[in-house]
């Protein structure tokens, strides 16, 4: 893999985690569910629930 | 950890003698260089020669020696791997999750606004502060959590140093809480202030944000990149369209407010936006803020690399002295409180101790993580050093300074600032406020206005580099403003929630269902008494002759640094517990530090004879002209309310300085009673566990 792909996929990975899709993915994998709204509105419900209880930083 | 070939061993001691030598050759010419004007890139010189050797040498050292990482212990994230919390995470992306958690817009303002002293001992400060202080908290404390199967700092200070701590702590972060919301929101208030193209611009943000969670939820769930590429591009066309409504004669006069009427209108917005389901505004608004932020500290490093601007402001200023525009104050203490999240931020540790290590795979990716993330915020803070320094010193102080002292008319503000020897003319200032649409640019404290035209100053230029022309230059003015508020408004959303959080806890205690989070009159009632604590902050503010960042921004560098001391008294504990008491000056040294700029800060703002600085001093002066009968009718009441803030803000500031005595106090007691062996030191980690996992 060449170094400019490598720092392509890297920011992919990092853009999917910060948009919260990796924890998505990981959630469905976990819990043996397959996508769909009402699913996805369950596991952001949760998500923010956890991600909002702590301060944004300064 | 991986050994590097024999041949790249061999050569490390070449490149890093190398590396030392650039280190030592560009401090060299930012600290003694007189009369001509510095380039950039000897700064970027510096601070990425003196980040890889601390990182390389001091953290590599804290790591091995000191915490004795072990890859071979099971982390929490291994442990307790859920797919939610708990997660093993690819080191590179944790460490740019953590970066875009710790963040935010102080590594921005506090260094703008430090620039007053010259660029030179905000830098010193960033680049030494950063190294020693700042990222071994951040390191530490993900360490400690990370032991502790990611305690958060509060129970972390509660089982270390006892309830006492705890408490305080949680007390300690509900102030610094209510203080930084009122201080980011004047940011805001003060770039907004008389200008409709702002206004309408972060306006936008909001009906954007809405759109985007309703999208989100009902329209494409779970496509979150796709609908912040949606949204960003309506963020955009606000830009645009906040360029009409500023020409427009009827839409420019709707969108044209005070800084009172903005105040309320945050007030009202913070409230909504605290009691609104988070899916709804915060959450969509949360993930576009992200991607720009990380895009436009991306796209200034390029600009700066590329522009590589002189540095227009001299390496020391005449207002080392103490007699700022900007804030009163010697540059020792204040210079160091100014800058609190470029150089150590105690609300760090809370970033360290909440997500991130949950999320860490190997414990030796605490090192790039903890302690390369701060390194990578000390970049930032040195960017924004350089946008402020690269404008003329005119200019900055035009902008920065306030009318209490400057003047109110732009006669006397450019008479008074060319009379301290940074000349600047009313021709030079309404081109350049024509050329970035606003209607002035006096007066415009907070540092975000000044940050925005060095940042477009810097694009500007690499586009015309890139042959686009610099006649955007207001689109570029105005994208760094949008990029300023849009992060302060999410910091200001989530922190309202966070606090309503934390009184609910406390209150909780008091009366049952207050502490209830789901129980609608205990949201409502607790969502109100955060955003009026701020939001009255704010107000005095906003309302202070002398521009409200000269009380503020001090009282919230104090407040920020005093949970930076917390967190190293209880990292420091950490350290004795484990039998490391040689190596307790890795934490002991910052926090001695932390302790005495914090301390000395908060004794000169309480009690300095000097008006401008001393609250007490200011409320007597104050005080001593209404009964002398030297303010008129009109002012009396505002007179009467700055006076009445004064004595608040010296309460407050005092009860901080108390606060952190008591955990100071308690933590030499813990640590003088563990190295007596009259005090048991049984570890509080998690016991050790070996690792199955294979590096994700």
């Amino acid at each position: 893999m060449t170094t400019v792909s490598r720092i392509w996929q890297y920011l992919k990975a990092l853009a999917n985690e910060l948009s919260d899709q990796t924890a998505y993915r990981r959630h469905l994998e976990h819990t043996g569910r397959t996508h769909s709204a009402s699913e996805w509105r369950r596991f952001s419900d949760g998500r923010h629930q956890s991600k909002y209880r702590n301060a944004k930083c300064c | 950890m991986r050994r590097q070939p024999t041949r790249i061993r061999r050569l490390a001691p070449i490149f890093w003698a190398l590396i030392a030598v650039l280190a030592a050759l560009a401090l060299g010419v930012i600290a003694t260089n007189r009369g001509e004007p510095v380039n950039s890139l000897w700064l970027v010189a510096a601070a990425a020669s003196i980040f890889l050797i601390g990182f390389r040498f001091y953290a590599k050292f804290i790591a091995a020696k000191v915490m004795a990482l072990d890859d071979s212990r099971a982390t929490p994230a291994e442990r307790f791997r859920d797919g939610h919390d708990y997660e093993p995470t690819n080191k590179w992306i944790l460490m740019g999750h953590h970066f875009a958690a710790i963040a935010g817009p102080g590594p921005l303002v506090g260094p703008t606004l430090a620039a007053q002293f010259g660029y030179l001992p905000g830098t010193l400060w960033i680049l030494f502060g950063c190294v020693i202080a700042g990222a071994v908290q951040d390191f530490t404390i993900l360490f400690c959590s990370m032991r502790r199967d990611g305690k958060t700092l509060g129970q972390m200070a509660r089982e270390e140093i006892g309830k006492v701590g705890g408490f305080v702590s949680l007390i300690t972060v509900l102030i610094i809480m209510v203080i930084l919301l009122a201080v980011v929101a004047l940011v805001v208030v003060n770039a907004l202030k008389g200008s409709p193209w702002g206004t309408f611009t972060i306006g936008a943000t909001i009906p954007v944000a809405l759109l985007m969670g309703l999208y989100l939820r009902y329209v494409r769930p779970g496509q979150v990149m796709e609908c912040s590429a949606v949204g960003f591009a309506l963020i955009l066309l606000g830009i645009f369209g906040g360029r009409w409504v500023a020409i427009n004669p009827q839409w420019s006069a709707f969108f044209t407010f005070s800084g009172v009427a903005l105040t309320v209108i945050i007030v009202v917005y913070g409230f909504l936006a605290s009691a609104l389901p988070v899916w709804l505004l915060l959450a969509p608004r949360d993930y576009l803020s992200t991607f720009v932020k990380l895009g436009v500290v991306f796209l200034l490093a390029i600009g700066i690399l590329f522009v590589h601007p002189r540095l227009e402001m001299p390496p020391l200023t005449r207002f080392v002295d103490g007699t700022g525009p900007i804030f009163a104050g010697k540059v020792f203490p204040f210079c160091f409180i100014t800058i609190a999240c470029g150089a150590v931020s105690g609300f760090h540790a809370l970033i360290s101790s909440g997500t991130t290590p949950k999320m860490i795979s190997k414990e030796w990716h605490a090192w790039p993580i903890g302690y390369g993330a701060m390194l990578l915020e000390g970049f930032v803070a040195i960017m924004a050093m350089i946008a402020a320094a690269a404008l003329s010193p005119g200019i900055y102080f035009a902008v920065n300074a306030p009318a209490g002292v400057v003047g109110a008319t732009a006669h006397a503000a450019v008479t008074t600032i060319s009379g301290w020897g940074f000349p600047v003319n009313v021709d030079d200032m309404t081109r350049l406020a024509r050329a970035v649409g606003e209607q002035t640019l006096y007066n415009r404290t907070g540092g975000a206005p000044s940050l925005a035209l060095g940042m477009a100053h810097i694009f500007g230029r690499l586009f015309d580099k890139a042959g686009l022309g610099q006649d955007i230059i207001s689109f570029w003015y105005h994208f760094a403003i949008l990029f300023e508020a849009l992060f302060i408004l999410t910091v200001l959303d989530a922190g309202t929630r966070v606090g309503r959080f934390m009184l609910q806890d406390m209150l909780g205690h008091v009366y049952r269902p207050l502490g209830r989070i789901g129980w609608m009159p205990g949201v409502v009632a607790t969502s109100a008494a955060v955003v009026l604590a701020w939001g009255y902050f704010l107000y005095q503010g906003v309302i202070d002759p002398l521009g409200g960042i000269n009380s503020l921004w001090p009282l919230f560098g104090i407040a920020n640094q005093l949970l930076s001391a917390i967190a190293l008294c209880v990292a420091t504990t950490v350290l004795i517990k484990m039998h490391r008491a040689r190596y307790v000056w890795i934490t002991a040294i910052p926090l001695a530090w932390l302790a005495t700029v914090t301390f000395t800060a908060g004794w000169e703002k309480i009690f300095s004879t000097e008006p401008r600085v001393g609250f007490l001093a200011h409320a007597n002066a104050l005080e001593a002209a209404i009964a002398a009968g030297k303010i008129t009718a009109s002012k009396l009441t505002e007179t009467r309310a700055v006076l009445f803030n004064e004595r608040l803000d010296a309460a407050v500031c005092g009860l901080l300085l108390a606060l952190v005595a008591i955990i100071v106090i308690d933590s030499l007691r813990v640590w003088y009673g563990l190295l007596r062996g009259s005090r048991s030191n049984a570890s509080t980690e998690s016991p050790f566990v070996l690792s199955t996992l294979a590096e994700p």
